[in-house]
């Protein structure tokens, strides 16, 4: 029942899985954007949560010393907080509220770009659809199953929780005196060659001299010279610095 | 295992985004999982039930205790899928009995509470490490992924409590209103006081029912955390590209082998080859600009103000600490009889001021609604559309290029056409063609658009119904079109039969 039927001779493989999404913007070109799943997710709603709570919280001790105003003014603040704390925070600040900011991730629309007024204010509006019946139900049901792990606010307002590029750090490359490649080499192979450069020094002895003697055989060179001249090849690829 | 057959894109992820692969590949096999898991979890569940029938809350925790036992089999799943043999259900069921040897009582025990149990669990089940080495690989894998591999199992306790409250949630949503009238929160607490044991026992029923959903995900997760650190640590995306480039290059190399033994002996020795140096070498030495002084100029002007713009800013700030000081001793003095007066103060008439502001403030919003949507609401209310004044439609002043109003015209236009055809039949048929255009807009009231083709033109000219000024204007339009686009002249016979037609239709001297 569960056999998935045989594949035929000349079909094409299912693509393998990734955590990237393609968006293709109208001049061809490829945006990889990175979908946030549950867990930085929940952690940042988490932060938020707190951060709402401790604001209210002081405000509302604050507030208690003004009789009947402070009650009014609790509630009208209690409405600002809880409905317009997340949609002020995502249209005014690159779709980051705190929590967010601190987890590395931005809200986004589908297709890219920044997020506008109605779809944050709908995408929140429907949070207590996602709260039902108790503590995000079906928003965290929804946020597992859909594959670029959107929840029932961002279904209905086609909006997408990405994580915000970093910047890199320049990585240190070891020295070597830089060398011609004897072969092209593909960009994907360029940046293997370079990212064994990079990450030699994450990586323990045996397993760089394993690696580099894989292409030990096409450099031409002894297994044990194959390391040297990987980076050799690094370094010209990466050009003066 | 082989690399290149991994249906997942391997390469370094940062921890989160590695959980969000583990996500993916429990949502690729998801019958699959919890079907798996259902069929082992659920027999095992009733039959502690059955047994445990007067201590609910043991058979409960008995179950939860043995979830590391279950865990083993998702995980099966995943690593065989990982290389793209998904084991159909029948044989991963049959595997189960021993997939649970190794290990049992270890991870039933003292492992059972560890908070990076999912993370940890491919070492022991997938790699088969035991003793000594387990140590040292847990102290290896640990070195990273420990905070995330935690907060994995905190989330998954929080998520899985919220899960059980929503589904009892729904479960009393979803009770019948005959049967909930005899319920109150107060029977709901004594149960235990009413021997509702099965009650109990249903709501124990929830947690395994989330778990279906959920503990694939986790042990996914954990696996994908642990399938990412190997990645970052033994750099499995080098070796995947590396591998595949030698396979290149030797389905290659043999001919490109012979081709290079032939031509050896016939290259002349290579140009490059005397001055295989880096491309930072100094070069170029024996004439007046040498590489390093034309580099050395072209650094100076990267630096100078079109490349580079420094500039100097000097702005006052506030003092930090000298002012804080002086005011913390007058604080609580200035503090108290702040509050002195606040005791002191009566905010009712502050508290009705505002509310009267925002009482005004909504029936002002009201009002405004009201009369922004005035003429929607007068139709809702008579049922009758309001007419709208016709819109006075400005005159182009420009069709084609061609100025139509009618002072920029000559006041006998046949005859204007008549003079310039001999040396301009550009010109003339153009004065024709923009004075009928003309005539069109201001004797026959047809609404023309700056947008409009010669062909809607046409088609508007055919609505009037005319069938004089119809074949005319068909006519002048064709002739018109083949000169001003075509640049091809009209036949001279032509002037006459044109000028004719133009007397004929809009009188003789073409009086307006």
């Amino acid at each position: 029942m569960l056999e998935r039927p045989a594949l035929q001779r000349n079909a094409t493989l299912p693509p393998p899985l990734d955590t990237r999404y393609q968006v293709e913007t109208p001049e061809g070109i490829d945006l990889p954007l990175r979908p946030a799943g549950l867990m930085p997710r929940a952690l940042a709603f988490a932060i938020d949560l707190g951060i709402r709570g401790l604001v209210l919280g002081l405000l509302f001790i604050i507030l208690a010393f003004f009789g009947e105003l402070g009650i009014g003014l609790g509630s009208i603040l209690l409405f600002v907080v809880s409905w317009w704390y997340m949609v002020l925070f995502e249209v005014l600040n690159q779709g980051r509220s705190p929590g967010k900011q601190i987890m590395g991730l931005r809200v986004v629309q589908d297709d890219g770009r920044p997020i506008g007024w109605s779809a944050s204010l709908i995408r929140n509006l429907l949070r207590f659809v996602d709260m039902l019946p108790f503590g995000y139900t079906f928003g965290a049901i929804s946020c597992l199953q859909h594959p670029a792990f959107k929840r029932l606010g961002d279904l209905a307002a086609g909006t997408l929780v990405v994580y915000r590029e970093q910047p890199v750090k320049r990585p240190a490359l070891p020295l070597a005196q830089s060398i011609r490649p004897p072969f092209t080499l593909s960009l994907n192979e360029q940046r293997a060659v370079l990212g064994f450069a990079e990450r030699q020094a994450e990586l323990s002895e045996a397993r760089v001299n394993e690696l580099a003697s894989i292409l030990a055989s096409p450099l031409n060179v002894q297994a044990p010279k194959a390391v040297a001249e990987l980076n050799g090849i690094a370094r010209g690829l990466l050009g003066p610095t | 295992m082989r690399l290149s057959d991994a249906t997942v894109v391997i390469r370094p992820r940062t921890t989160w985004e590695a959980m969000d692969l583990g996500v993916l590949m429990s949502q690729q096999h998801r019958r699959l999982l919890m079907t798996s898991w259902a069929v082992i979890t659920l027999p095992v569940f009733a039959l502690l039930s059955l047994l445990l029938w007067d201590s609910p809350s043991l058979a409960m925790f008995l179950f939860w205790w043995l979830k590391p036992a279950f865990d083993r089999l998702p995980l099966y799943i995943l690593s065989k899928a990982l290389f793209g043999e998904t084991p159909t259900l029948k044989q991963a069921l049959r595997q189960w009995p021993t997939l649970l040897k190794p290990q049992l009582l270890a991870s039933l025990t003292w492992r059972r509470l560890s908070l990076s149990r999912s993370f940890l669990m491919p070492v022991v089940q997938l790699e088969g490490l035991d003793g000594e080495a387990r140590e040292q690989r847990l102290r290896v894998l640990l070195q990273r992924n420990r905070g995330a591999a935690q907060w994995l199992t905190v989330i998954g306790v929080h998520l899985e409590i919220a899960l059980w409250f929503g589904l009892m949630a729904l479960f009393y949503l979803l009770v019948p209103q005959q049967v909930e009238l005899q319920w109150n929160w107060q029977t709901l607490i004594a149960v235990a006081e009413h021997d509702w044991l099965w009650l109990e026992h249903l709501i124990n029923l929830l947690y395994p029912l989330l778990l279906i959903v959920w503990e694939p995900v986790y042990v996914a997760c954990g696996f994908s955390l642990y399938l990412n650190r190997r990645t970052i640590l033994e750099a499995w995306d080098i070796e995947l590209v590396f591998r595949r480039l030698r396979q290149r290059l030797s389905s290659t190399a043999p001919a490109l082998m012979l081709l290079a033994l032939l031509l050896v002996p016939l290259a002349p020795p290579a140009w490059a080859a005397e001055d295989s140096t880096a491309p930072d070498s100094p070069r170029l030495l024996n004439q007046p600009l040498t590489s390093e002084a034309s580099r050395d100029s072209i650094k100076a002007i990267l630096q100078a103000p079109p490349f580079k713009n420094p500039e100097t800013v000097t702005r006052y700030r506030l003092g930090e600490e000298t002012a804080e000081s002086a005011e913390t001793d007058e604080a609580p003095g200035w503090l108290k009889a702040w509050f002195k007066w606040i005791s002191g103060q009566r905010f009712d008439i502050a508290a009705a001021l505002i509310q009267i502001v925002l009482w005004a403030c909504l029936v002002a919003a009201i009002a405004w609604l009201a009369w922004r949507y005035r003429e929607r609401l007068r139709a809702l209310v008579n049922l009758r559309p309001t007419k709208r004044p016709p819109v006075a439609r400005p005159v182009p002043a420009q069709m084609f290029g061609l100025d139509i109003r009618e002072e920029s015209l000559p006041d006998d236009v046949a005859a204007s056409v008549e003079q310039l055809w001999a040396t301009d039949p550009r010109q003339a048929l153009g004065l024709l063609y923009r004075a009928l255009l003309s005539r069109l807009h201001n004797d026959f009231a047809i609404p023309l658009k700056p947008a409009d083709t010669e062909g809607q033109v046409l088609q508007r000219i055919e609505l009037l119904e005319h069938e004089r000024l119809l074949t005319f204007s068909q006519h002048l339009t064709l002739h018109w079109q083949n000169i001003a686009y075509g640049h091809r002249p009209p036949p001279t016979h032509l002037q006459q039969q044109l000028c004719d037609d133009w007397r004929g239709l809009f009188g003789p001297q073409g009086a307006r």
